[in-house]
């Protein structure tokens, strides 16, 4: 789904104050029950009814030009998948992806943060202009992407080529290395607003006279990052870096818009592929399958971030 | 205010023990002088890779508002960012020979439905979730949060077949309801963080008086939670102008898209016409752009003091 910044909803929202719970029977809680009850309905007609029908799907021979043929089939659709080159491709894809976007993204949005943690002037405004790939439809900055690395009138390629660094130009998007390089340049664009702010926070957390103790103890710039910064903002590093790689895992529209997936596939990440067996070639239970699979390595890595958030609590 | 001050005195104490130890004047004078240089290049270099970094964030947007101005010649040979010869001659054909009007309103509708739903669904669930400590509340609120870790494909391809079944495929009524849940999943964690800041005796006061929870909910509480509401406000909109992958799955007809999948479309329809595409995107980033600049302020101080407080 679209990445909002979730992050200080969850695990950096203001804590409960501790009260003792109110855990009275279920005539005490009657109230509290009717008051989610609206969002239960919800989530049970957009999530958990869909997700058991997946579930089902996932297990089943369904394809949607032989409709006749549909039938529980066990294990199948995984046996297939394990000995589909295809997506090993994808996995392999969807992990440089994550690794280069998000790697690339949190150094990006760690530099910036550590700029932009001083009082000077214009800093509101540097704030407000890195924030704009956060805002700007996802589609339209994708398209424009597109538009600037196009091959022969794309601008990167021009002003690469009146700077005479080029003789040629550079196949952006229609070769395949390139265009995954192309893919992790614009994922770290729309992404690292999100590193850069939620750093931002965390570093305004510190306190200032623990810096100032550290400095007037003779420690340097570098020693003061390294030992108190640093660690400092690590918890909070670690958890806005899981949720990204969590989204970056999940983003169909990034490759999808941008590349298409090509050239050749080496774009497409196992959300794609998913996408495409099931959508494009109708096999919906092989689809699912995948989709399944996808969802159970996003599940461990929530469940590191589920934990890691509570500890965070207990810490406090 | 307070962080300015105490960098100030920091700074000072930082400039002060060669002073006081030096005695004499020349080296220490000098060694000033020397500190001063270097923190005059170290700001500059700060001020020069910020705006490098601003830069590259801002250029997608800026070379497609620029584009849109260029004429079809001028946007293959001008490099420029400002156009020789500005025209509207692009926005003119979006307008006319395009649905984008329709797209405009129907992106318009899911995103004020999702929103207004999502505040009033949000604040009713934040509110249960502050005040009470029910059996179910942690499994109820950690499932919230797992919703936004499932890969959307996982529920598209069941939901596509069941909204098939239901005959609600096609129709807008799909999209803001599955945009509705995912903005829920938020909505009902950050009210709950701005609930649980106010103070119980304030709403015990409203019901001693004989106004019931719902009425405390919405006379006391909801207007002390107001940069909260913003917030939330703000994601949800933003949430649903913004998404793609559902629309593009759930929505068929071109009188029935919103936006984004519009936009998609466009490029099909007008393939190498960049102006009209670039056109076509800006007018899309205007009114969450302009949404933004006049709550940026609010937001991310919102932001900001929510996550420092964790």
């Amino acid at each position: 789904m679209q990445d909002t910044i979730h992050l200080e909803n969850s695990p950096l929202a203001p804590k409960p104050r501790r009260r003792r719970a109110r855990r009275g029977g279920y005539r005490k809680n009657l109230m509290a029950y009717g008051l989610i009850l609206p969002s239960l309905v919800f989530l049970m007609a957009i999530v958990v009814y869909p997700l058991s029908v997946g579930l089902l799907e996932g297990f089943r021979y369904h394809n949607r030009l032989q409709p006749w043929l549909t039938a529980f089939n066990g294990l199948d659709n995984y046996v297939q998948a394990w000995g589909d080159n295809q997506v090993w491709l994808a996995l392999r894809t969807s992990f440089v992806m994550v690794v280069g976007i998000v790697g690339v993204s949190y150094a990006l949005g760690l530099v910036s943060g550590l700029l932009l943690n001083h009082k000077f002037r214009l800093r509101g405004v540097y704030r407000a202009l890195m924030l704009v790939p956060w805002v700007v439809p996802p589609v339209v900055s994708y398209i424009s992407w597109q538009w600037m690395l196009n091959d022969q009138s794309g601008m990167v390629n021009q002003v690469l080529q009146q700077l005479g660094l080029i003789n040629e130009p550079i196949l952006w998007l229609a070769s395949s290395k390139l265009a995954m390089v192309s893919l992790i340049i614009v994922g770290v664009w729309s992404r690292f607003p999100f590193m850069m702010i939620t750093i931002l926070a965390a570093l305004s957390s510190i306190p200032d006279d623990v810096t100032e103790a550290a400095s007037i103890d003779g420690a340097n710039r570098w020693q003061i990052f390294r030992h108190i910064t640093f660690p400092m903002i690590l918890p909070v590093s670690v958890i806005a870096t899981l949720l990204q790689a969590i989204w970056t895992f999940n983003d169909f529209g990034l490759p999808f818009v941008l590349t298409g997936g090509g050239p050749a596939n080496s774009t497409t990440p196992l959300i794609l592929l998913s996408y495409k067996e099931a959508f494009q070639r109708f096999n919906i239970g092989y689809g699912t399958a995948l989709a399944i699979i996808s969802m159970v390595l996003m599940l461990a890595l929530g469940a590191v971030y589920l934990r890691m958030q509570r500890r965070e609590g207990v810490y406090e | 205010m307070r962080r300015e001050a105490t960098m100030a005195s920091s700074s000072a104490l930082r400039t002060e023990p060669p002073k006081a130890t030096a005695g004499a004047g020349s080296t220490s004078t000098a060694a000033f002088r020397r500190k001063r240089l270097r923190r005059g290049i170290g700001r500059v270099g700060t001020h020069v890779a910020l705006l490098a970094i601003s830069a590259f964030a801002l250029a997608p947007l800026a070379w497609a508002i620029s584009s849109a101005f260029k004429s079809d010649t001028e946007i293959m040979t001008n490099l420029s960012i400002i156009p020789s010869q500005p025209t509207l001659d692009h926005f003119r054909v979006v307008l006319r020979e395009s649905n984008f009007g329709r797209w405009f309103l129907n992106s318009l509708l899911v995103s004020l439905g999702t929103t207004v739903l999502a505040i009033l669904v949000g604040s009713l669930a934040g509110y249960a979730m502050s005040r009470w400590r029910f059996r179910g509340r942690g499994f109820y609120g950690n499932s919230l949060l797992v919703i936004q870790m499932f890969p959307g494909v996982m529920l598209a391809i069941p939901m596509f077949l069941l909204l098939t079944k239901f005959h609600l495929i096609d129709t807008l009524w799909a999209l803001l309801v599955t945009y509705l849940t995912f903005a829920l999943a938020f909505s009902v964690w950050m009210l709950k963080g701005y609930f649980d800041g106010i103070p119980r005796e304030i709403e015990e006061a409203a019901l001693i008086d004989g106004t019931g929870r719902l009425g405390a909910l919405r006379h006391v509480i909801m207007p002390l939670a107001g940069p909260g509401i913003v917030t939330v406000a703000v994601f949800s909109f933003l949430l649903s102008w913004n998404e793609f992958f559902f629309a593009y799955v759930f929505l068929a007809s071109p009188g029935k898209f919103t936006l984004s999948l519009g936009l998609y479309s466009f490029i099909q329809q007008f393939t190498t016409q960049w102006g009209n595409i670039m056109a076509a995107g800006v007018l899309a980033t205007l009114p969450v752009l302009v949404f933004f600049f006049l709550l940026q302020r609010s937001l991310t101080r919102g932001l900001v003091a929510g996550a420092t407080k964790g």
